[in-house]
C-alpha cells in the first residue's frame, strides 16, 4: 500500500520528518519497503530558448550556449552534449535553489557562466545521474517557472501491510493508526451534504453473500479529465489517470480504503440484484475476459445480466465510457472467503478484491458514497438521487470483557492502567470505569475480537520495546530425540569418518529420473503443481539426487567422489503418499584419498560392503545376503540386501552402469549403498548402552590355517564349516589371504586364516589348541579343502 | 694378605677402573675394563675371593665393603654405557635427513553440509533450554498446516505462502512451516511442553539466490501456565546468546502470523557491527530480522483441546538456511542445494 504524506495530511495534522514516520510506522508493525522523495524540491529555474551554441574558446568539452530568456539573452556555459538550437530548456540562475545547494555565480575557464542548463537529476526529479540536459517540451512559453510542471516536494511511503489490517489500505487508516500512537486527533473526513433530487435506486440484496449494499445515481455528469490534484495523487499510487469518473473511484478508494464501482446507468436494465450466480452463467469483464460463473460467485445483476463480478471486476458493457452520462455508484460490502475464492480461481487479484477479500469497512459504504458524490458532482456536474442502503443484518462487535491482570498475563509485563485506558479508548468504545473493562471495536477493526487481541495493541502503542527480558525458565521434562535423529546421526558420523560428504537435494525429482531408475509412476508421490517437469515428483530413493551431485561436480573436475544424504523417500502406497527417513551413499574412484608415497586402490564392492558392515556394526540381528533380486538400476550381480530377520532395510552393491551413463557419468563404476531408517532406527535405541564384554586376563594362542579349495566356493562356506566345526574354546579368526595364480592347479584358490583361541580362566595347553586346529582341519576336509603345508 | 692390605688393594682398584671407565670412549673399551675388573678372573673378583682367607671378624668388615664397591662399579660401568648408547644413538640421528616439507599423509576426512552444521548448532542451544526435539510428516493434511493454525480456506493469509499440492490427493499438501509438528505434538501431549521442531518445508517459490522452494525451519513451542510475551523474549535472547555469542540481544517488532496473537518480528542486534558503522550484514541498520514468533493463538490451543484461559504458551521460528548464510558466509541460497564439493570440503 502506498500512502503519500500530502494526501496523509488531509486527515490527520503530522509533521514529522519522512524516515521517522517510517520508524513510528515499524514500530506499529507497519513496515515501509521503500521511502521514496518525488516533486520538484527547486526554485529559481525558468524556461529558456536555446538561440545559439558556439564552442568554447578555451575548452574542447565545453559550449557556449545564448538562451532566450523572455527578458534577455543570458550567456551560459555548458558541457553537456545534447544541445540543440531551438529547444526549450530548464535554467537556473544566480540564486536559484536546486534541493539544498544555492547557485552561485561561476567563471568557467575564464568566461563568465550566466546561470546553469540543468539535467534531471540535478533538479532531482531522477535518483541517479542523467546523462546531458533536460529537454522540456518544445511547445512551452519561455520564462515560465519550471516548478510548476512538476509536482511539490512529496514522500510517497511503499507500506507492507498485513493481511489482518484491510483497514490500513487507505491513508484514513493510515492516518487513524497514527492518531492513536502520537495521541493527534483525527480530522474529520471533509463530506459537503449531497443536495438529493429524485427517488433512490431500486436495489435487492439476494445472497446473505452481500452484506451491505449502498448506492445512488447521478444523472446528467460531464466526464472529463479529472483535476491535476487527483491525477497527481493517483500517479503517486501508481495508477495513470483515464477519466475523471474513473479516476474519482480510484481516488476513494485510497482515500478511505472502501472500493466503490461506478456503473453507466444506460447499461443497467431496471434495478440492481445482488445475488449468487447460476451455474455456467456467462460474464465478459471490463478487460474483455470471457469467464464461466458457478453458484459460489456472487455478482451484481440487473433484470436480465450480470453486470459486474461483486467486488472484483465490473462488466465490459456496464463500465464508465468517455461518453457516460448517467452513472450508478456502488458502495458495497461483500463476504471476504467468497471474494477471495472468486478472485483466485479466475487469477483476477484487483485493488479492489484485496480490501474485500481482507474485510471491508462495512460502516462506511455511506461516507465513501457521500465522498464520491461530491467529487464527482464538483468535477463533472449532475443530479444526485437519493442513497440506497440495502443493508440487512447490521454489524455487531463482539463486546471484550477483561481485566488489566489479563493483559499483563499475556505480555508478562504491567502497564500503567491511564495509559491502557488511553489506548483503548482510542481504538473503539471503551468502558474502563470499573473492572472487568468492557471494549467493543469499531467495524474496520473486526481483528479485535478477545483479549489477546487487545493485549497485542496494548503492547502496540506502547511501545514493544518495553517488553522486559527475565531469566529463562523451563518447567519441562527431559524427553529423547526421536528415534531417526539419533540413528541418522550415528549413520553420519561413520560416513563423515569414512570420507564422505554429506550433501542436501530437493525432495522433488523429475520423470526422468523415474525413468532412469525404471520406478514406477503409479508408486510414485507426484505434486499437482510443481515448479516445472524436473521437479514433479517426490524422490522414491535419495539415489537420483546424489546421482545429479555426482555429475554436476564431474562438470566441475571431480572425478573422485564419496557422498551421502539423510533424508526422506517417499512412495504411494494404495493411494496414500508414505514418507520415510533414509540414508544413501555412492562412492566413485579413490578409496582413499590421493597420496603420492601410496598407491591408492578404486572404491570397489569389497569397500563399499565394509562400509556398509561399520555402519551397521550395533545393530544386533542385522545381517547382510546376497540380493535374489536386485532392484532394475543395481548391478544384477553385485548387489547385497541387508536384512533385519528376513525383512530387507537396505541394500548395497554396485549401480548398474546404464543407470550412471544415464547421468553422463563417464566412470561407471559407482558402488551404493542404501539404508530405511524404518526399521534400523528401532535396534538404535538399544545399543545405546551396550554393555562392555570381559577381555580375557590369559594369553590367546595363534595359529595360521591354509587350505585349497574350488575356486567357485563361498567364503560364506569357509565360515559355516569353521563356525560349526565344534571347537570348544573361545575363538575368532581373520581371513589373511585369498590366493590364485602359480604354484595351484587351474580352478582352485589358497585360503589362509589366522585363529586365536582361548578360555576366560586360564591359558590354554598346546594339545587343546592342537584339538581345536584338527577339528577345523576335519571341517574345511570335509567342504573339499586340501590343507597346504 | 692382611685385611689392610686388602683394603688398599681394593681402593687402587676402584680408582684404576673408575678412572677407566671415565676414559672409556666406546662401548667395546668399556666392555674391556667390565671383564678386567668384574669378569670371572676381573681383578676385583679375585680379591673378593680372598675374603675367604679372613677372620670371622675381619669378614664382618671386609665383606659388606666388598660388596658395596663391587656394586658402585657395576653402576659406574652401567651408567657409563648408557651414556655411551645415548650418544652413538644421538649421532645416528643427527645423519637424519628427510624432507619435512612434503605434504602429510591425508586422513579420509569426510564433511557435514553446511546446514547440518547450522542446524546441530540450534539444536544444541535449544537442547540446553530444555526443548525437546519433535518431528513430523513432510506430506501433511491440510488441517494441519493450515486449519488448526488458524489459517482458515480462503482467507488471504492462507495466501502467504505457496503451497505444493499432492496430485490425485486432495487435501494433502507438502508442508509451508513446521508448525504442523505443534498441532500433532500438542495433540497427543499435554502441557507443559516445550519442544523444538526443526525439518523441511515446501513453498512455490520463485527460485533465486534468497528464495528455494525447499528450506529449512526450525520452531519452538513452549506451553505452560502463565507463558508471556516476556517469557518469549528472554527465551529468544538466551536462544540467540548461544547462537552469536553472550553479547546478543533481541528487538521485538508487531507483525501478524494467523496462529499467534501478539505476533511479532524479531531481529537481533548485529553481531558484526554493533550498529556503528556501515555493515553489508544488517545494512547499518545493527539489527537483523531472523525470526517470526508470538503468543500462541487462543484459537489454536482450543483446536487441540488446551483451555487458553488455564494454559497459555509462546512460539517461534526461523529459517536454518538464512543463518547459515549469515555464520558461514554463504551468498546465495541455492549453493545449499548444488553440492559443489569444492564448498562441502571447506566444512
Amino acid at each position: 500500500m502506498k500512502i503519500l504524506y500530502s494526501w496523509l495530511k488531509d486527515f490527520i495534522d503530522v509533521d514529522l520528518p519522512a524516515a521517522e514516520l517510517a520508524a513510528k510506522l515499524a514500530a506499529l508493525g507497519i513496515e515501509t519497503a521503500e521511502l521514496k522523495k518525488t516533486g520538484a524540491d527547486f526554485e529559481g529555474v525558468h524556461t529558456a530558448k536555446i538561440l545559439k551554441i558556439e564552442k568554447h574558446p578555451n575548452a574542447d568539452k565545453l559550449s557556449l550556449v545564448d538562451l532566450d530568456t523572455g527578458s534577455g539573452v543570458r550567456k551560459v556555459v555548458c558541457g553537456a552534449k545534447n544541445l540543440e538550437v531551438g529547444i526549450i530548456v530548464p535554467l537556473a540562475r544566480e540564486g536559484a535553489r536546486l534541493g539544498s545547494n544555492i547557485l552561485t555565480a561561476a567563471v568557467i575557464r575564464g568566461i563568465k557562466s550566466d546561470g546553469m542548463i540543468c539535467s534531471a537529476d540535478e533538479l532531482g526529479l531522477v535518483e541517479k545521474r542523467a546523462e546531458g540536459i533536460l529537454h522540456l517540451d518544445k511547445n512551452l512559453a519561455i520564462g515560465i517557472d519550471v516548478s510548476t510542471l512538476y509536482g511539490k516536494p512529496d514522500y510517497i511511503f511503499d507500506l507492507e501491510i498485513t493481511p489482518n489490517r484491510p483497514d490500513l489500505l487507505s491513508h484514513l487508516g493510515i492516518a487513524r493508526e497514527l492518531s492513536i500512537l502520537l495521541n493527534i486527533p483525527l480530522k474529520k473526513i471533509n463530506l459537503k451534504p449531497v443536495k438529493e433530487e429524485g427517488k433512490a435506486f431500486g436495489v435487492k440484496i439476494s445472497s446473505s453473500l452481500c452484506g451491505r449494499y449502498s448506492g445512488r445515481t447521478v444523472r446528467g455528469v460531464k466526464n472529463t479529465a479529472a483535476p491535476a490534484w487527483i491525477t497527481q495523487r493517483l500517479a503517486a499510487m501508481g495508477v495513470n489517470g483515464k477519466n475523471a469518473l474513473v479516476d474519482i473511484s480510484n481516488y476513494v478508494l485510497y482515500d478511505l480504503g472502501l472500493p466503490l464501482h461506478f456503473f453507466d446507468l444506460k447499461s443497467i436494465d431496471g434495478g440492481i440484484n445482488v445475488r449468487a450466480a447460476a451455474d455456467g452463467e456467462k460474464f465478459e469483464t471490463l478487460d474483455g475476459s470471457k469467464l464461466e460463473l458457478n453458484a459460489q460467485d456472487l455478482v451484481i445483476a440487473d433484470n436480465s445480466k450480470v453486470v459486474a463480478l461483486a467486488g472484483i471486476m465490473g462488466g465490459k458493457e456496464s463500465g464508465i465510457k468517455e461518453n457516460t452520462y448517467d452513472i450508478f455508484i456502488e458502495a458495497a460490502y461483500f463476504n471476504p472467503p467468497t471474494i477471495n475464492k472468486t478472485a483466485k480461481r479466475f487469477g483476477m487479484s484487483s485493488e479492489a478484491s484485496q480490501r474485500f477479500e481482507r474485510g471491508a469497512d462495512i460502516s462506511l459504504t455511506l461516507t465513501a458514497l457521500a465522498r464520491a458524490t461530491n467529487l464527482v458532482q464538483e468535477i463533472c456536474g449532475g443530479t444526485a438521487s437519493a442513497a440506497t442502503d440495502v443493508y440487512p443484518v447490521p454489524y455487531v462487535s463482539p463486546e471484550v470483557v477483561f481485566t488489566p491482570q489479563d493483559i499483563y498475563k499475556i505480555l508478562g509485563m504491567e502497564i500503567a492502567e491511564e495509559k491502557l485506558k488511553q489506548i483503548f479508548a482510542a481504538l473503539g468504545k471503551f468502558d474502563g470505569g470499573k473492572t472487568p473493562w468492557k471494549f467493543t471495536a469499531p467495524a474496520h477493526r473486526r481483528d479485535l475480537a478477545h483479549k489477546w487481541d487487545l493485549a497485542e495493541e496494548a503492547a502496540r502503542f506502547n511501545g514493544f520495546e518495553n517488553i522486559p527480558v527475565s531469566s529463562t525458565r523451563a518447567s519441562v521434562a527431559f524427553a529423547d530425540n526421536p528415534k531417526n535423529v539419533d540413528c541418522g546421526a550415528k549413520f553420519a558420523a561413520v560416513l563423515t569418518s569414512a570420507g564422505f560428504c554429506e550433501c542436501k537435494n530437493f525432495d522433488f525429482i523429475s520423470g526422468r529420473d523415474l525413468d532412469n531408475f525404471y520406478f514406477d509412476k503409479k508408486f510414485t508421490v507426484e505434486l499437482a503443481n510443481p515448479i516445472s517437469e524436473e521437479w514433479q515428483f517426490m524422490r522414491p530413493s535419495l539415489l537420483p539426487g546424489l546421482l545429479k551431485n555426482a555429475a554436476f561436480n564431474q562438470s566441475r573436475g571431480a572425478t573422485d567422489y564419496k557422498l551421502f544424504e539423510t533424508g526422506k523417500e517417499y512412495a504411494n502406497m494404495k493411494g496414500f503418499p508414505v514418507e520415510s527417513w533414509a540414508v544413501a551413499g555412492i562412492v566413485c574412484g579413490a578409496a582413499s584419498p590421493e597420496y603420492f608415497a601410496q598407491k591408492t586402490v578404486p572404491a570397489d564392492f569389497y569397500f563399499i560392503k565394509g562400509l556398509a558392515a561399520q555402519v551397521i556394526k550395533d545393530f544386533e540381528g542385522v545381517t547382510f545376503a546376497v540380493s535374489k533380486t536386485a532392484p532394475a538400476y543395481m548391478h544384477p550381480k553385485i548387489c547385497m540386501d541387508v536384512l533385519d530377520g528376513g525383512k530387507a532395510v537396505g541394500f548395497f552393491g554396485r549401480l548398474h552402469p546404464l543407470t550412471a551413463k544415464a547421468y553422463g557419468l563417464k566412470n561407471d563404476e559407482i558402488y551404493v549403498f542404501n539404508f530405511n531408517l524404518k526399521t534400523l532406527e528401532k535396534k538404535f535405541k538399544a545399543q545405546e548402552f551396550k554393555p562392555a564384554a570381559d577381555v580375557p586376563q590369559f594369553p590367546s594362542s595363534y595359529r595360521d590355517l591354509s587350505f585349497v579349495f574350488d575356486k567357485s566356493l563361498h567364503y560364506a562356506e569357509i565360515e559355516k564349516a569353521v563356525n560349526s566345526a565344534g571347537v570348544w574354546s573361545k575363538m575368532s579368526y581373520n581371513l589373511t589371504d585369498v590366493y590364485t595364480g602359480p604354484n595351484l592347479p587351474e580352478g582352485k584358490k589358497s585360503v589362509t586364516l589366522n585363529f586365536s583361541f582361548w578360555l576366560m580362566d586360564r591359558t590354554l595347553k598346546d594339545s587343546e589348541v592342537e584339538d581345536n586346529i584338527s577339528k577345523i582341519a576335519a571341517a574345511l576336509t570335509a567342504l573339499g579343502g586340501e590343507m597346504r603345508k | 694378605m692382611n685385611l689392610t692390605e686388602w683394603k688398599q688393594k681394593c681402593a687402587a682398584v676402584e680408582a684404576e677402573y673408575k678412572k677407566q671407565i671415565a676414559a672409556a670412549a666406546d662401548a667395546d673399551v668399556l666392555e674391556a675394563a667390565r671383564v678386567a675388573s668384574l669378569g670371572r678372573k676381573g681383578a676385583l673378583t679375585e680379591l673378593l675371593k680372598n675374603l675367604k682367607d679372613f677372620s670371622i671378624e675381619e669378614k664382618k668388615e671386609a665383606g659388606p665393603l666388598g660388596n658395596e664397591l663391587k656394586k658402585n662399579l657395576e653402576a659406574a660401568f652401567e651408567s657409563k654405557e648408557m651414556t655411551l648408547v645415548a650418544a652413538k644413538l644421538n649421532a645416528d640421528l643427527e645423519k637424519t635427513n628427510i624432507d619435512l616439507t612434503l605434504p602429510g599423509a591425508p586422513v579420509a576426512a569426510g564433511h557435514y553440509h553446511p546446514l547440518t552444521i547450522a542446524l546441530n548448532r540450534m539444536t544444541a542451544v535449544l537442547s540446553k533450554l530444555g526443548f525437546v526435539w519433535a518431528d513430523g510428516p513432510q506430506i501433511e493434511e491440510e488441517k494441519y498446516n493450515f486449519d488448526y493454525l488458524n489459517i482458515p480456506a480462503h482467507h488471504p493469509a492462507r495466501d502467504m505462502q505457496d503451497t505444493f499440492f499432492i496430485a490425485g490427493k486432495p487435501g494433502m499438501v507438502l508442508r509451508t512451516h513446521t508448525s504442523n509438528v505443534q498441532v500433532r505434538y500438542m495433540e497427543k501431549n499435554k502441557p507443559p511442553l516445550r519442544i523444538m521442531s526443526p525439518g523441511r518445508v515446501f513453498r512455490k517459490d520463485d527460485i533465486d539466490a534468497s528464495h528455494s522452494p525447499v528450506f529449512n525451519q526450525i520452531e519452538g513451542l513452549y506451553v505452560d501456565k502463565n507463558v508471556s510475551l516476556a517469557d518469549l523474549k528472554s527465551d529468544l535472547t538466551a536462544f540467540m546468546k548461544g547462537l552469536f555469542g553472550a553479547k546478543a540481544e533481541v528487538r521485538f517488532r508487531p507483525s501478524y502470523f494467523p496462529f499467534v496473537e501478539p505476533g511479532v518480528e524479531v531481529d537481533v542486534k548485529c553481531v558484526f557491527c554493533d550498529g556503528k558503522s556501515p555493515c553489508a550484514f544488517c545494512k547499518g541498520t545493527g539489527w537483523k530480522e531472523m525470526l517470526g514468533a508470538g503468543i500462541v493463538h487462543p484459537q489454536v490451543l482450543r483446536n487441540v483441546g488446551i483451555d487458553p484461559e488455564v494454559y497459555s504458551g509462546y512460539a517461534f521460528g526461523m529459517g536454518v538456511e538464512r543463518l547459515a548464510m549469515m555464520l558461514l558466509n554463504i551468498k546465495d541460497i541455492r549453493a545449499f542445494y548444488e553440492n559443489d564439493l569444492r564448498i562441502l570440503r571447506q566444512f
